[in-house]
């Protein structure tokens, strides 16, 4: 089996001479290159799956509250507003679910990394609140939803190809900006079931979050990380409703990439992950710094 | 580069808040903790440049604890090793040192334990997503990633060692996926890293260990579950 590619329109070209649909080719890709069989493959896809939705249900039912305070339970809160001004359950439900999936990994809880522990809210996020909001027969163990899993790891694979997924290489639109890009094109996947949507949703959603600088303050995983994961899931819903409509990313997915990629290259190291820039050196990121290196003398103990 | 598989851009399962300085400390302190093949009497973990400054409020320290009680770093009993340890009585000194360091890799720690005058240092680096390269053990060069089982022989530098070795993994039909050797000097100390494709059984460990010129041999699991 043929698994190398490099960009969307080689894995597009891959799958086409294959036959198979594109999360089925990721799947048995993933079985060769492991050595491991597909049932297997999507076992562990379904594993990973029910940890989000455990973490999910954690954040809403246990208040998350890190050590810095940064993190204060803001998706128990989201869940709980009683009029949100926009009313679009699926809106509400991603924005607040993606939160609660983040605030249980800044607190230390169990997540999967989707596709880095600072973004981990958003495609989960997405794909629960479209479980809960349109197919609510779905589970872990669906095929159906094990797809759109797929989908959003091959998203993340031709970024990972083309540039990177991680913030201390890219910045944050390598990590949250990557996360949407995959979200929305997993969504495509649910919504239309063709891969050329797929793609075109992810470079909708990628254009609008190139140059996110990743500039955490006191380089903890939480400002402006959390509610960013909120702000990404609604960038990924934005990109989905126009790539609904038939409207077209002007530049192809692959060529998206590559410009994040040299925005990457530009940014400075200040803004990559360094804590060295942005909101790290306000007043208020530089207090914070210090309470830390201090050990949080005024953070509740357990 | 070519796209990863699936499981490196989904994954790894995890205790946050941070890839990097959660995930790859308990991964290489997991790894030490096997390495040296009991619990330690005494250990010391050292943070170098930034997570020398930020492990506070990444829990690096519980990541460490954790992975010197021997928990996998999918535990989530991650969050309370401190307490865990303490009740255990394993004593870890953390040591942020935030000066020395400037030549290496930006996420760097060094792993010392003690035991009935044994003794093992392990330096290692967490190099994103989660992913760690352990560089030396006791002084000897190494690169080992923790995602695939391996075998760590220390012996001395005398001819058929390798051989016997990697005899032995081929009776036991485990594939070997990496080898490296390295020694002080020629006849001398030396320490030969095997990466496999499966767990290596125990009674091939038992064979290794028989071997003459070999001083000690130890399993290293997978840090993937």
């Amino acid at each position: 089996m043929r698994t190398a590619f490099t960009s969307s329109a080689e894995l597009l070209e891959l799958v086409a001479a294959d036959g198979r649909p594109l999360p089925e080719w990721m799947v048995a890709r993933e079985a060769f290159m492991t050595g491991r069989d597909e049932a297997a493959i999507r076992d562990e896809i379904a594993r990973r799956l029910t940890i989000t939705r455990t973490a999910l249900a954690r954040g809403f039912k246990e208040p998350q509250r890190s050590l810095s305070g940064l993190t204060d339970g803001a998706a128990a809160r989201l869940h709980a507003l009683a009029e949100p001004p926009v009313r679009d359950e699926l809106w509400n439900r991603a924005l607040a679910y993606a939160v609660a999936i983040n605030e249980v990994s800044a607190c230390g809880g169990r997540i999967v990394a989707f596709p880095t522990a600072g973004s981990s809210g958003i495609v989960p996020g997405l794909l629960w609140a479209w479980r809960d909001e349109r197919e609510g027969d779905l589970s872990a163990t669906s095929p159906r939803l094990q797809d759109a899993v797929a989908v959003a790891g091959a998203v993340g694979a031709v970024i990972a190809a083309r540039a990177t997924l991680s913030g201390a290489a890219g910045g944050c639109q390598a990590e949250c900006g990557a996360a949407a890009a995959m979200g929305a094109g997993a969504l495509a996947w649910l919504s239309s079931g063709d891969p050329s949507r797929v793609f075109n949703a992810a470079a909708l959603s990628l254009k609008n979050s190139l140059g996110l600088a990743c500039d955490p303050v006191a380089g903890l995983v939480e400002v402006p990380c959390v509610k960013r994961n909120a702000f990404l899931a609604g960038n990924a819903l934005v990109a989905l409703t126009l790539d609904s409509a038939g409207i077209l990313s002007a530049v192809p997915f692959d060529e998206v990439v590559s410009a994040m990629k040299a925005i990457g290259d530009m940014m400075s190291p200040q803004l990559k992950e360094s804590a060295e820039g942005g909101l790290a050196m306000t007043p208020t990121g530089l207090r914070v710094k210090a309470a830390m290196e201090a050990g949080f003398p005024d953070a509740p103990r357990s | 580069m070519s796209a990863p598989a699936l499981f490196d851009v989904i994954g790894p399962v995890m205790i946050g808040p941070s890839s990097s300085h959660t995930a790859g400390v308990a991964r290489i302190c997991f790894l030490a903790r096997k390495a040296f093949g009991e619990r330690p009497e005494k250990a010391r973990v050292t943070f170098h440049g930034s997570l020398a400054a930020t492990w506070r409020g990444h829990g690096s320290d519980k990541a460490a604890f954790a992975g010197l009680l021997g928990l996998h770093p999918e535990d989530e009993r991650l969050s309370f090793a401190r307490e865990l340890a303490a009740r255990e009585g394993l004593v870890v000194d953390i040591v942020a040192d935030k000066e020395g360091g400037a030549h290496l890799h930006p996420n760097t720690l060094r792993v010392e334990l003690e035991a009935g005058g044994r003794k093992l240092s392990i330096s290692g680096c967490s190099i994103g997503g989660g992913a760690v390269r352990v560089e030396n053990v006791n002084g000897f060069p190494a690169s080992i990633s923790g995602e695939l089982d391996a075998v760590l022989v220390r012996h001395r530098d005398r001819p058929g060692v390798i051989a016997g070795v990697t005899g032995i993994l081929a009776e036991a039909g485990v594939n070997i996926a990496t080898a490296a050797s390295r020694r002080n000097q020629k006849g001398d100390e030396a320490l030969l890293v095997v990466e496999l494709d499966g767990v290596p059984p125990g009674s091939a460990l038992a064979e290794i260990r028989a071997l003459p010129e070999v001083l000690a041999a130890v399993h290293l699991p997978s840090v993937v579950s």
